[in-house]
């Protein structure tokens, strides 16, 4: 008979989803934060039927942080990272090749949203998550030709 | 001011600005500065506040969000 090892669920409290349930080894690390939430180490990526495409990164410590993300490849088919050695190495990625959206990384763009105007994704610092660590960093692209605003629906130019 | 790789600049009397390598589209630079000095990209100012302004404040800007994504989802072809 086969013995599998489950660890307790856990909880937390959110703003917006009320008790959230979550295993301790879906947790995703952010060992500096992201800028402007530098104390905030720990999310959780939330995915509701409701709001597909959206997926929300909510802070575990801190009920009021949540932001709306949308997928890289989804949002930008064709977004090519380009992550500054520093980056890679605070992920564990291997250097001297970017890693591979899918594969390699989770890749999601926060959206902000502000009245009477289209919502904006930003593409110069998306968020990418070691697959195999579930470490995170907010990484400011290089030679990126994206900005912190990009206007959605992107125009297909922006993402080929 | 023009300084080669090697060469150095100092801000007051405590921040240093190396010039390491120059390559082709890329220079790197060594920065020598105080603790309380915070040194960063410039991009990361930029990052900073649009973090601020897209973290969900409300259950208003929230909904917003919600109605933003049923009208126009992000894949347009669908």
């Amino acid at each position: 008979m086969v013995k599998t090892q489950t660890t307790p669920m856990q909880h937390c409290e959110t703003r917006y989803f009320g008790p959230v349930e979550y295993a301790e080894e879906s947790v995703m690390v952010f060992p500096d934060g992201i800028p402007a939430f530098e104390q905030e180490k720990r999310f959780l990526a939330m995915r509701q039927p409701i709001s597909e495409p959206l997926v929300f990164l909510q802070s575990v410590a801190n009920p009021n942080v949540c932001f709306a993300t949308l997928s890289v490849p989804a949002a930008c088919p064709g977004y090519q990272l380009s992550m500054t050695p520093e980056d890679l190495a605070a992920l564990d990625l291997e250097k001297g090749r970017q890693p591979a959206i899918g594969r390699d990384v989770l890749c999601l763009t926060i959206v902000s949203l502000t009245e009477n105007a289209p919502p904006t994704i930003n593409l110069l610092a998306p968020i990418v998550i070691n697959l195999h660590t579930l470490r995170g960093r907010q990484a400011i692209q290089t030679d990126s030709p994206y900005t912190h605003r990009e206007i959605l629906p992107l125009r297909s130019a922006a993402c080929s | 001011m023009r300084r080669r790789a090697g060469e150095s600049i100092l801000i007051g009397e405590d921040i240093e600005i190396q010039i390491m390598h120059i390559g082709e589209s890329r220079i790197k630079i060594g920065i020598t500065a105080p603790k309380s000095v915070a040194v960063s990209m410039k991009e990361v100012k930029l990052v900073r506040q649009e973090n601020l302004a897209a973290q969900l404040h409300s259950a208003a800007a929230l909904r917003s969000m919600l109605e933003r994504f049923i009208e126009c989802p992000a894949d347009g072809e669908k």
